[in-house]
């Protein structure tokens, strides 16, 4: 599902956030990213969301080198990816039911559909009174799990998650992590970032594990 | 297509937002549009009043009192044949004469002082007016003064012409105005955009990792420009017509002379709508390429 090869990434100076790394995850895989701080696990979901372009090698998702990508098609990519990041990117002028209603408009599904569908991934996050509300008049923790449920909404090939429990009370955090199982379960890819090693513990699956933009266990390179 | 009602609502609630700077531009595209319109309000019935002129125009072929009966038959034959006459009519001497006096009846002394008959007989020609062309009449006036017989051509259309190319300058220059206009206007709509491009930055990046179609995430900006230019054109129109009452009322009588037994006309329909096309294109056109960086 997905392949990095050689993939670098450098911000200002020189410095490599990522560096020459090879990865290679599964279709239907649920992976956690870890690391510590500063490790590179967030640049490389951003690097899967063509938020940003890689400085070196490529990243390979279905079969498609996303560097090649048309602008359009960069748009529908984005369109079977859901994403949850730590800034939450929620639209400030929008309500919790529209910000997560409008990854599904974006697919053109009928009203009637999108109502339903945001309904009851809003009442899975447990949302459900507050979907007239402004992302702005909202916790954190609950601003996470409306990002969460716009992630989920579209069911989606590719879920990429970072930190995505950061915000929440463990009780809470085991349940989202329910979720994911839940869609992962369906089919769907989830890649989670997090340094919550009871979750890792908890969920048991494939850890990644990410130092000085490589994997770990590889000699370092000098930087 | 759920993406162009989407881009209704927003760029609808963008406008609202914008408030201030939204009606500036919309003022802009007005005043641009007034000077547009009211050069074609001007111009249109200038046109029709020359028209209208043109049309009754006449040349006047005067004759030698000598002339032949044999020559004038000739003459006669010559005009009809030529493709810029429509019509001739002959005025003897003596009808002349007779209309001078029906037309003038309190200069009947004068006539009846002179021993002779003063005026000369004439031939009355109308022209076409339609796909005519100045050098045709000119030809005409020319190929009449070398023939014999002939005393004067008048022919006042010439002066008339000559009008009708003041008008088109005229008009020349005000399209060059409005233009000029149309464009400061088109800058102020785009400015206005951009701003609440500006303004909803974070909002479009959001929309492009959700992966919103273009056409999602350009489209209220596009639609935006398209509200401000038509609204500013639908205001113009509205001044346009409150302008036209004002000075119809203040000059009407003068003007309705001016303008013979027609009436004062203002902009046509065909007018109206291509004035609020234009407005929704050029505000169209603006928010295009104000939005160009929202892809
Ligand atoms: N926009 C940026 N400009 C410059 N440097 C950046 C930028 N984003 C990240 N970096 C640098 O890249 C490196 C990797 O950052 P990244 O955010 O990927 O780490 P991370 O593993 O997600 O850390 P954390 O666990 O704290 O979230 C860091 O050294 C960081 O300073
Ligand atoms: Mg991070």
């Amino acid at each position: 599902m997905i392949e990095t090869q050689g993939l670098g990434k450098i911000y200002g100076r020189g410095l490599y956030a990522l560096r020459d790394l090879n990865l290679t995850i599964d279709k239907g895989e649920f992976v956690f990213l870890t690391g510590p701080s500063g490790a590179g696990k967030s640049t490389l979901l951003r690097l899967l969301l063509l938020q940003e372009r890689p400085t070196e090698g490529d990243v390979i998702v279905a079969g498609r080198n996303l560097s090649r990508l048309t602008r359009n098609e960069v748009q529908a990519y984005r369109r079977t990816v859901g994403f949850v990041f730590q800034d939450f990117k929620l639209i400030a002028t929008k309500t919790v039911f529209e910000n997560v209603s409008f990854a599904l408009r974006v697919l053109g599904m009928p009203v009637e559909q999108q109502r339903r569908r945001t309904y009851q991934v809003l009442k899975w996050v447990g949302l459900q009174h507050r979907l007239n509300s402004r992302p702005d008049e909202l916790s954190g923790g609950e601003q996470q799990r409306v990002a969460i449920a716009r992630a989920l909404v579209n069911e989606p090939h590719l879920v990429l998650a970072d930190e995505p429990t950061g915000n929440l009370d463990p009780d809470l955090s085991l349940e989202i992590m329910n979720l994911f199982r839940d869609i992962n379960a369906s089919g769907t890819t989830v890649v989670v970032a997090t340094h919550d090693r009871e979750l890792i513990k908890w969920v048991g699956r494939r850890v990644v594990q990410l130092e000085h933009g490589q994997l770990a266990g590889l000699p370092e390179a000098p930087r | 297509m759920t993406g162009v009602g989407y881009a209704f609502e927003e760029a609808w609630a963008s406008v609202r937002r914008a408030g201030r700077s939204a009606a500036v531009s919309i003022g802009t595209i007005a005043i641009a549009f007034v000077t547009l319109g009211g050069f074609l309000l001007v111009s249109v019935n200038v046109q029709r009043v020359l028209d209208r002129w043109l049309e009754s125009a006449e040349m006047s072929v005067y004759l030698h009192d000598d002339l032949s009966e044999e020559l004038r038959t000739g003459l006669e034959l010559y005009l009809r044949q030529q493709v810029a006459v429509a019509a001739v009519e002959y005025v003897s001497k003596e009808r002349a004469l007779e209309r001078f006096r029906a037309d003038f009846p309190e200069l009947l002394d004068v006539t009846t002082a002179v021993a002779q008959n003063p005026f000369p007989a004439v031939f009355e020609v109308r022209l076409r007016t339609e796909g005519m062309d100045a050098s045709a009449v000119d030809d005409l006036t020319t190929g009449l003064a070398g023939r014999g017989g002939v005393a004067d051509v008048r022919y006042d259309r010439r002066w008339l012409t000559r009008l009708t190319g003041i008008v088109t300058s005229a008009r020349i220059a005000a399209a060059v105005i409005a233009g000029v206009l149309m464009l400061g206007a088109a800058f102020t709509v785009a400015a206005v955009v951009r701003l609440s491009l500006h303004a909803r930055r974070a909002e479009i990046d959001i929309m492009q990792l959700v992966g919103a179609p273009f056409s999602y995430i350009r489209g209220p900006f596009i639609v935006e420009g398209l509200l401000l230019g038509g609204a500013g054109a639908a205001v113009a129109l509205l001044l346009i017509g409150v302008l036209y009452s004002a000075v119809g009322r203040w000059l009407g009588p003068d003007l309705t002379g001016l303008a013979g037994a027609g009436q004062l006309h203002f902009l046509g329909l065909r007018e109206g709508v291509i004035m609020i096309l234009g407005g929704l294109a050029v505000g169209a056109a603006a928010g295009t390429v104000a939005s160009r960086s929202a892809r």
